[in-house]
């Protein structure tokens, strides 16, 4: 298992040669969400890393419109000398490189994707130039073992670093404080990138970090997402790449500490390693993702229609004297048939239909699909309460 | 002569959200089954209703597309595809899906439609041909575009295109929030967004002697197109969808008819006139909405379209008053009542074509003709018969309470 990182400075490519890595991800201030390299810095660091013998990674993974998109797809034809590799997250610019370029392709399936069916797909629809696909970590172990094993790609994962948990385009920050007067918050403005700290008293987590920059707006969780504990386990299990981004930290301070962990774990030096790590860590889903299983709760299931004897819906219960049924099922009611009822409760309340009457207040003795009837009632009938022939 | 306009695409969180927005005029209707969809909280359909779903519409040559848009985990597709052959056997027009996965799936078990949805955020010109080539016959786009991107995708990828026109909107690129998930552990992208974009937030810019800024910085403002129709036919988008699986019978209703009526005008006559769409717009705001904005159909989304209001806030001076259930000669007018009204309220009918029915609430009676004074929600109640009021009618009231 190979460690992969990002360089945002000559000073980087040195630290993440000393410790061994044999590539680099480089984040273009115009192509990558979060990349600060202008032009001329990333053909420098481009340049230097090869002289270093490191791969350089070119990172393309903003979303874009199409007013956007010509002239980004322009200039990455001008840029690709410079990088032995692409990492691409919008199927427009994975179109664009496969068709009008030759570059070995890292292919981020970070958002959805939790499917290996899915995941094949992309595979075969990429072919022979798919060099790498980076996966969701939201994909738990049991699920990325699976893949791993099935997958023709070497795969990547997150395995320290910021959880992303929401983009917009929209420039969310600078609205708030444009108006300002103070020259400190003025400078804030001028410049490309500035963050804030966001916390919702409807939310118990505090501190979530929030970058706006030419892209949009990011905030991140309050927690980084870190697996180091699992290195070894992710490393036999096949997992080719893990990805350590240091970026919000110190490179220097972390990455030694980060491949110390990896090439040979220890409990203490984990500890070590979180007492000094400026954020809280967490491992996300890694051991089982369950964000499903409140869905049931979301909605009470007794209330949802079954279609079998399925009759209708009470509309209204006036206590005491009647019940006024809308027949929305198949079958046919008629007088001396019993009703079944089932509370969001679970109780279920049979309910023998002694008389009918139409909404006319004519009686009748059956009625069918779209009609409006009034019935005979009993204590504990609600409105919605949906109606089967018991 | 006909002049060219988009379909009308309404949302129908039920079966009879569906009937309301086929008869006020929606020429396609986007329902959600009991699974895979992104709305795990609404009615949404059985698979008998789907069925009937789908006969009501098609005998009033609409279509019925469903949503299959959540991104499904394995485990979640092993059932998908007994329920897409379904879909087809019951000839749904089309299905709406987010994860290649899915795509692959619908793909080899049938010859359904495949529309794109949002959650893919489709952008550009690019992804639409890599989604063309994975067998989808429209997207729809995200969000984030204009209707002048849009028509170049439509133009140059050679696919249907498919656009937001009404109703709430993400303030991230769909399918890019994840928030939910991690702070709550409810998937967004399954179904179930707890909308914390929504919530007020303090922002702490780490200022010296700055206090942190209390804002709704990350919630949008509705989207409201009305205006930008003529762009909409300009471009020739193949059709305008209304967000709102969530909302009501009366929101299903007066999205469908506006918007059909609005098109209709111009399919006839060639233009839109400035008293009508004063109008329109005029029915769009009787709703209950937040504050309205063009989002990104014109220019990107500035710092207007943002919503810094707490929810709810906008005190609409429109109330529903509930639907016509049944409206006879012998019967009267029965109506399901949702929020309360009184005898000598004035009371609005919305018909499904036309002029609005005015009718003053003299004489209100119970099923069983006892007289009221007072309606409760959740009842029946009868008023006398007027012409032209029809079953599934929408109505309404100015100041209700």
């Amino acid at each position: 298992m190979k460690l992969t990182t990002y360089a945002q400075s000559l000073h980087d490519l040195n630290i993440i040669k000393e410790n061994g890595l044999d590539e680099v991800l480089l984040g273009h201030k115009e192509f990558s969400r979060l990349g600060k390299l202008s032009d001329d810095e990333f053909i420098q660091l481009s340049a230097r890393a090869r002289e270093l013998g490191l791969s350089p990674i070119f990172e393309w993974d903003i979303l874009m419109t199409e007013t956007e998109f010509p002239s980004l797809a322009q200039k990455i034809i001008t840029l690709k000398e410079h990088f032995t590799e692409i990492r691409l997250q919008d199927p427009g610019a994975l179109e664009f490189t496969l068709t009008k370029m030759d570059s070995k392709i890292q292919w981020i399936t970070e958002n959805g994707n939790h499917n290996l069916f899915g995941l094949k797909h992309w595979e075969d629809y990429i072919g022979p130039r798919l060099s790498r696909l980076v996966l969701s970590i939201e994909i738990p172990k049991l699920s990325l073992t699976e893949y791993i094993k099935e997958l023709k790609t070497p795969v990547e994962i997150l395995g320290l670093g910021r959880i992303l948990l929401f983009y917009t385009p929209r420039s969310l920050l600078s609205p708030l404080v444009k108006n300002s007067d103070d020259p400190v918050t003025k400078t804030m403005l001028q410049s490309e990138t500035f963050e804030a700290l966001g916390e919702s008293e409807e939310s118990p987590h505090k501190g979530f970090p929030l970058v706006e920059n030419r892209h949009g707006t990011f905030m991140f969780h309050i927690k980084e997402f870190c697996l180091l504990d699992y290195g070894a386990e992710l490393a036999s299990l096949g997992l080719s790449y893990f990805r350590i981004d240091l970026r919000p930290s110190s490179l220097t301070d972390n990455l030694p500490k980060v491949k110390a962990l990896t090439t040979e774990f220890s409990t203490e030096g984990f500890d070590a390693f979180k007492d000094t790590y400026p954020q809280d860590l967490m491992r996300g889903f890694y051991l089982v993702n369950k964000t499903d299983v409140l869905f049931p709760k979301l909605k009470n299931s007794r209330l949802v229609r079954k279609d079998e004897g399925y009759v209708g819906e009470i509309l209204d219960v006036a206590k005491s004297e009647y019940a006024v049924i809308q027949l929305k099922g198949k079958v046919k009611l008629k007088v001396g048939d019993n009703l079944k009822f089932i509370h969001p409760e679970g109780k279920e309340y049979i309910v023998p239909v002694v008389w009918m009457k139409a909404t006319d207040l004519t009686e009748i003795t059956e009625a069918q699909e779209n009609q409006l009837i009034l019935m005979n009632t009993m204590n504990g009938l609600w409105v919605r309460g949906q109606a089967y022939l018991a | 002569m006909s002049y060219f306009v988009p379909e009308v695409l309404a949302p129908a969180g039920s079966l009879d959200k569906l009937k309301v927005a086929i008869l006020y005029g929606a020429d396609a209707v986007y329902v959600g089954g009991q699974k895979f969809g992104l709305r795990t909280a609404a009615e949404n359909f059985t698979l008998e209703e789907l069925k009937e779903g789908v006969n009501f519409a098609h005998e009033r040559n609409a279509k019925v597309y469903v949503v299959l848009n959540s991104f499904l985990h394995d485990k979640d597709l092993d059932e998908l595809p007994d329920f897409v052959r379904y879909l087809e056997e019951i000839k749904i027009d089309a299905v709406i899906v987010s994860d290649l996965g899915v795509v692959k799936t619908v793909a080899e078990h049938t010859k359904l439609h495949i529309h794109i949805s949002t959650q893919a955020s489709v952008l550009n010109v690019e992804s639409a041909k890599l989604w063309k080539k994975m067998g989808a016959t429209r997207v729809i786009v995200g969000r984030e575009l204009s209707v002048k991107e849009s028509g170049i995708i439509k133009r140059e990828a050679g696919l249907e295109v498919e656009m937001f026109i009404h109703g709430s909107m993400c303030m991230a690129y769909s399918g890019n929030c994840v928030i939910s998930n991690f702070t709550q552990g409810r998937d967004s992208n399954r179904g179930g967004c707890a909308h914390s974009c929504r919530f007020e937030y303090s922002i702490d810019f780490g200022l010296k002697d700055k206090e942190s800024i209390k804002a709704y910085f990350m919630s949008s403002k509705d989207l409201e197109g009305i205006r930008v129709l003529p762009e909409f036919i300009k471009e020739e988008i193949d059709s305008i969808k209304i967000e709102g699986r969530m909302k009501s019978n009366l929101y299903a209703g007066t999205m469908s008819k506006t918007y059909k009526e609005a098109l209709d005008y111009y399919r006839d006559n060639g233009d839109f006139l400035s008293e009508k769409m004063l109008m329109w717009e005029s029915e769009l705001g009787k709703v209950s909405h937040r504050d309205y904005t063009e989002a990104s159909l014109v220019d990107k989304a500035g710092d207007s379209s943002i919503y810094n209001e707490r929810e709810n806030s906008n005190d609409n001076e429109w109330k529903s008053i509930g639907h016509v259930v049944e409206a006879s000669d012998k019967a009267g007018i029965i109506i399901e009542v949702r929020n309360a009204f009184n005898q000598g309220d004035e009371l609005e009918i919305i018909p499904f074509k036309g002029e609005i029915l005015k009718i003053t609430a003299n004489e209100i009676m119970s099923m069983m003709m006892n007289p009221i004074t007072r309606t409760k929600p959740s009842t029946l109640v009868k008023l006398p018969y007027h012409r032209g009021a029809e079953r599934f009618n929408l109505v309404r009231a100015k100041g209700s309470k």
